[in-house]
Parts: structure tokens; C-alpha cells; sequence
């Protein structure tokens, strides 16, 4: 199991934590900062972009492998966990093929009755 | 009652779960009196003060006719004042609520509970003693059916609410009181759910005989295939939100030169109010931190119960967990502490974005509300459930036979951090 092993007198739950700390501590920075402090470097928003997305797979990683032991318990629970991913790429992709008025031109009946509804 | 051996449970024992109540409510009380009332009212004067200095000075301006540059900086300086003045005003007025209307409901729901257990017969106690007891439950389905009722008389319960509040609306007191009907089931199925997992000892837990789950603890199984259908919900929420985002015409789509989008108002998402300044990113980052703490406590409460060969550290730690048992309480005392200040936290927040002009009628605001939202009800749900865990460790107490009650709470409080990894960088930083 994972919490037998130990890396400075530490268990891997305590590493998970604060490696899931830092890289929090690091999207934060991320976008708050338009320059790399100390540099002339420009953070740009391909950076932005590219940084939280690595940093989400990271961290969803250490909290589903470490926290919720999917990295010791049986194949099947992992399973059960990425099952319905295929149906979230699956979504994201429609999404990604859909038309802009599929969202934006959806008549008012369709919508609750907000201002935005009313005054489109 | 020693660690989950003993497993007779007295009635009397219940009654703790009542004083456990109402020291939370007067913690509540405590806490709302200090922030709630105290401190906001001392920021109310102070915000009242400069707004009225602004105004006079908008007035003296305006009888001049003309503004000099120094005048223009100072009414400008002054307005952010009195801005920055209304949100600290707001931050504890609004924590204040909060923490009182939580430790109501946490007072409620632990009191109710753990007084219709104590006026149980006590002939109806397991005795856990039983290696072939089943632990099925009817509970589950009659919790499931409780909120039926509840969502079924949901519209009209909130206009019911709205109505008590404004003369206007005519409330449909029927589907209130369908609603209530919902609500009490909903108490009475988890107060006997808990009857029933109290004295349970670790033995005789269920396990799965067919593909693909054959040889797992079934509630585990379960456990996952509900995470499962959790990932589907919030997956709408997210794959929505891209849809929409990837339109809209924000700040950085016009920065960024898209053609589409030359010459148009900019849309203003949650994120382009919360992510440049240190104030307004710092309760979401806040929250960040929180629950990944928090799902470390639980860890910590897990790997505690489950280590039998457990000893007290040195110093101050040591202190304040003496004794195993202790240490699990309090470790849970830490996550459900963690996860309250995430409510408070996220309603301080919303109220801030709403005092902004960014409410619910817009459909970036919208779209943010309902999703982080949905969000922090999930973690308000693992709060209450998390009482009935602290009243557990506190009175039978876990050891490495029954923890899987922290271990399969421990899998949802997770999620509920995994979620918000998601959460965080599309709705506040993106």
C-alpha cells in the first residue's frame, strides 16, 4: 500500500499534499502575474493555458492515484473512474464541432425568464 | 465505549449527539454575534462615512463646474475607498449569516437526529456481536424517496420562502408543506441510518459475488459507481461553460485580435473580476488550499484509524491528540472545520461578485452560480455527513475493523477536491 512508503521519514499522503499545494500555489501565480517576477518575461495566455491545464492533470492525478488509492486498489475501480471520461471527451468534442447558435440563439421560451431572455 | 469492539450501544449515548448540537449553535451564535453583527457594524459606519464624503465631494464638483486633475484623482481615490469599505462591510456581514445559518443547520440536523435515537427502544440495538449480520439498509431508499418530496415541492418551496418576504407573490402552501414532508423523511432515514451504522464493528460487511466488482466491498463498489455518475453531472457543468466561454467575446478574445469580435462590448466573465487583483483571487485561493487540506485531514483520520500500532507524538501535537481516538475526532474536527470555511468563503465571494453587478441574470453569471454552486452544495451535503462521523469517533470511535466509513466518506470528499481542481482554473483563472 502507499502509505508504506517513505521518502525523508515522510509518507507519500503527506508528499501528494504538498506537491498538490505547490502546483495550486503555482496556477494562482500563473495568472496573477503578467511578467515572470525577477524577469522580462511575458507571461503569455498560451502559457496561462497551457500551465493550468498541466497543472489540473497533475493535481487530479496526485488526488485519484494517492487520496482515493486508486493506484493500489484493483484495476476495476480505476476503470469505473475513467469510464465516464470517454463520454466527457465525447462531449467536449460535439461541443467543439457544435454552432455558436446552438447556445446563443436559443429562443426565449427555451430560457428562464432573466432579462438577458428578455431584452436579446 | 471503547474503538468499535463494544459495539452495544446505549440510548443515552444519542444524547451527546444533542449536546454536540448545541455547542455547534453556540459556536454559531458566538461567531455571528462577533463578525455578523459587531464587526459589520463598525465597517457598516465606516463604509456609511466615506460614502457620504464622496457624495458631498461629487456635489462640490459638480457646483464648480470644472475639475482640476488633483480633484479628479481624489474623487477617484475616494469612490475606491468606499468601494473597498462596502466589501469588507459585505465580507462579514455575509460571514456572519452564514457561519449562523450553517451552525442552525448543523445544530438541526446532529440534534434531530440523535434525539430520535435516543428515544428509541433499546431492544432495537445491534449488537454488532453477529458475524453473519446483514447490514442492508432500508434507510438509503427511504433518504432517496424523502428527496423526491423535497425537490417536488422545490419551485414552489422558494416562492413560499420568497412570499413569507414580500406580499406580492402568492405562495402554494401545499407544495410546501410537500416539501417539509420531503424534508422530514430525509431526516428521519439518515437519524436511522445512523441507528444502524453506530454499533456496526466492521464484520459483516457485504461483498460482491458477480463481474466485475466479485470479491469488493459492495458499499465501496457503490461508492465509485456514484462518484461515476457525479463525474457525468459536473462534466455538463464544465463542457457548458467551454462551450460558452470559447463564444464569448471577453477581454482577452479582444486582446487577442479575434476578428469576430472587433468593436464588440466586452463580456465579462467571473474570472476577469476575480483574477487580476490580490483581494478578489484571494478567497478562491483560499478555498484552493482549504480542501486540499482538508482531504489530507481526512487522510490523516484514515491512516490513523487503520494503524493499530498507533502512538502519540511529542510535543504540542501530542497534546492535543492524547489518544488515538482523540486524534481521529479531531482530524475530522479539522476537515469539517476546513470545509465550513470553504461555504463561508465561497458565499463571501459570491456576495462580493453580486455587489460587482455580476449576478444570476447573465449567462456567464449564470452559468458560474449554478456550477459552483452545485460545487459547494456537494460539500455542504459532505459536511452534514461528516457531523454524524465526528459524533461516531467521538462516542464508538473507529480502529483499523470499521474504518471504512471514513475511507468510503473520505472517497466523496476527494472528488469533491478533485472537482474543484477543475472548477478553480476554468471558472476563476481561465
Amino acid at each position: 500500500m502507499g502509505e508504506h512508503i517513505e521518502i525523508m521519514g515522510k509518507d507519500i499522503y503527506f508528499w501528494n499534499f504538498i506537491v498538490l499545494m505547490f502546483f495550486t500555489l503555482f496556477e494562482v501565480a500563473a495568472v496573477f502575474y503578467d511578467v515572470i517576477p525577477g524577469t522580462e518575461i511575458e507571461v503569455t495566455k498560451l502559457m496561462v493555458w497551457a500551465i493550468l491545464i498541466v497543472v489540473g492533470i497533475i493535481k487530479g492525478f496526485g488526488i485519484a492515484a494517492f487520496f482515493m488509492h486508486l493506484k493500489d486498489d484493483p484495476r476495476i475501480y480505476t476503470r469505473t473512474a475513467l469510464f465516464p471520461v470517454l463520454f466527457v471527451i465525447l462531449m467536449l468534442w460535439g461541443i467543439g464541432l457544435s454552432n455558436p447558435a446552438g447556445v446563443t440563439e436559443l429562443p426565449s421560451w427555451c430560457t428562464p425568464n432573466w432579462d438577458y431572455a428578455e431584452t436579446r | 465505549m471503547s474503538g468499535g469492539h463494544g459495539a452495544h450501544v446505549e440510548n443515552g449515548i444519542w444524547m451527546r449527539a444533542v449536546m454536540m448540537g448545541g455547542i455547534l449553535l453556540t459556536i454559531g451564535v458566538l461567531l455571528f454575534a462577533t463578525l455578523g453583527v459587531f464587526m459589520a457594524n463598525e465597517k457598516h459606519h465606516v463604509w456609511e462615512e466615506l460614502e457620504d464624503e464622496y457624495h458631498h465631494m461629487e456635489v462640490e464638483v459638480a457646483l464648480d463646474g470644472i475639475i482640476t486633475d488633483k480633484e479628479a484623482a481624489d474623487l477617484d481615490h475616494l469612490h475606491h475607498e468606499e468601494i473597498a469599505a462596502h466589501l469588507s462591510y459585505l465580507t462579514y456581514r455575509v460571514a456572519g449569516i452564514t457561519i449562523l445559518l450553517m451552525s442552525i443547520t448543523y445544530a438541526a440536523f446532529i440534534g434531530v437526529g440523535g434525539l430520535l435515537n435516543s428515544s428509541k427502544p433499546a431492544a432495537e440495538h445491534g449488537d454488532g456481536h453477529d458475524e453473519h449480520e446483514h447490514h442492508g439498509s432500508s434507510s438509503p431508499i427511504i433518504f432517496a424517496f424523502g428527496i423526491m418530496l423535497f425537490l417536488a415541492g422545490f419551485p414552489d418551496f422558494v416562492i413560499a420562502c420568497k412570499a413569507m418576504l414580500n406580499a406580492d407573490l402568492t405562495p402554494d402552501f401545499g407544495m410546501l408543506a410537500l416539501s417539509m414532508v420531503g424534508l422530514l423523511t430525509i431526516v428521519i432515514a439518515v437519524s436511522n441510518w445512523w441507528f444502524e451504522d453506530l454499533p456496526f464493528n466492521g464484520h459483516g460487511e457485504q461483498i460482491a459475488t458477480s463481474y466485475p466488482f466479485e470479491g469488493e466491498h459492495i458499499r465501496k463498489a457503490g461508492l465509485w459507481v456514484f462518484i461515476m455518475s457525479e463525474i457525468m453531472v459536473f462534466a455538463t457543468f464544465f463542457s457548458s461553460y467551454l462551450r460558452m466561454r470559447t463564444e464569448w467575446c471577453t477581454k482577452w478574445a479582444i486582446e487577442d485580435g479575434v476578428e469576430a469580435c472587433q468593436g464588440v462590448e466586452p463580456v465579462v466573465t467571473a474570472s476577469d473580476l476575480i483574477r487580476n487583483d490580490f483581494a478578489t483571487i484571494l478567497p478562491g485561493a483560499i478555498n484552493t488550499f482549504a480542501l486540499i487540506i482538508s482531504s489530507y485531514t481526512i487522510v490523516l483520520a484514515l491512516k490513523t484509524a487503520k494503524n493499530a500500532k498507533w502512538e502519540p507524538s511529542t510535543g504540542i501535537m501530542g497534546k492535543i491528540m492524547p489518544t488515538r481516538k482523540a486524534a481521529i475526532r479531531n482530524y475530522l474536527i479539522a476537515t469539517l472545520a476546513l470545509g465550513s470555511l470553504f461555504i463561508v468563503l465561497k458565499l463571501v465571494e459570491w456576495s462580493h461578485l453580486v455587489a460587482e453587478g455580476f449576478d444570476i441574470g447573465t449567462t456567464q453569471g449564470s452559468i458560474f452560480y449554478i456550477a459552483t454552486g452545485a460545487h459547494g452544495l456537494h460539500v455542504f451535503i459532505g459536511l452534514l455527513v461528516m457531523l454524524y462521523l465526528v459524533f461516531k469517533a467521538d462516542t464508538v470511535g473507529y480502529d483499523e475493523d470499521n474504518a471504512q466509513g471514513i475511507e468510503y466518506f473520505g472517497l466523496y470528499w476527494h472528488f469533491v477536491d478533485l472537482a474543484w481542481v477543475v472548477i478553480f482554473p476554468a471558472f476563476y483563472l481561465y
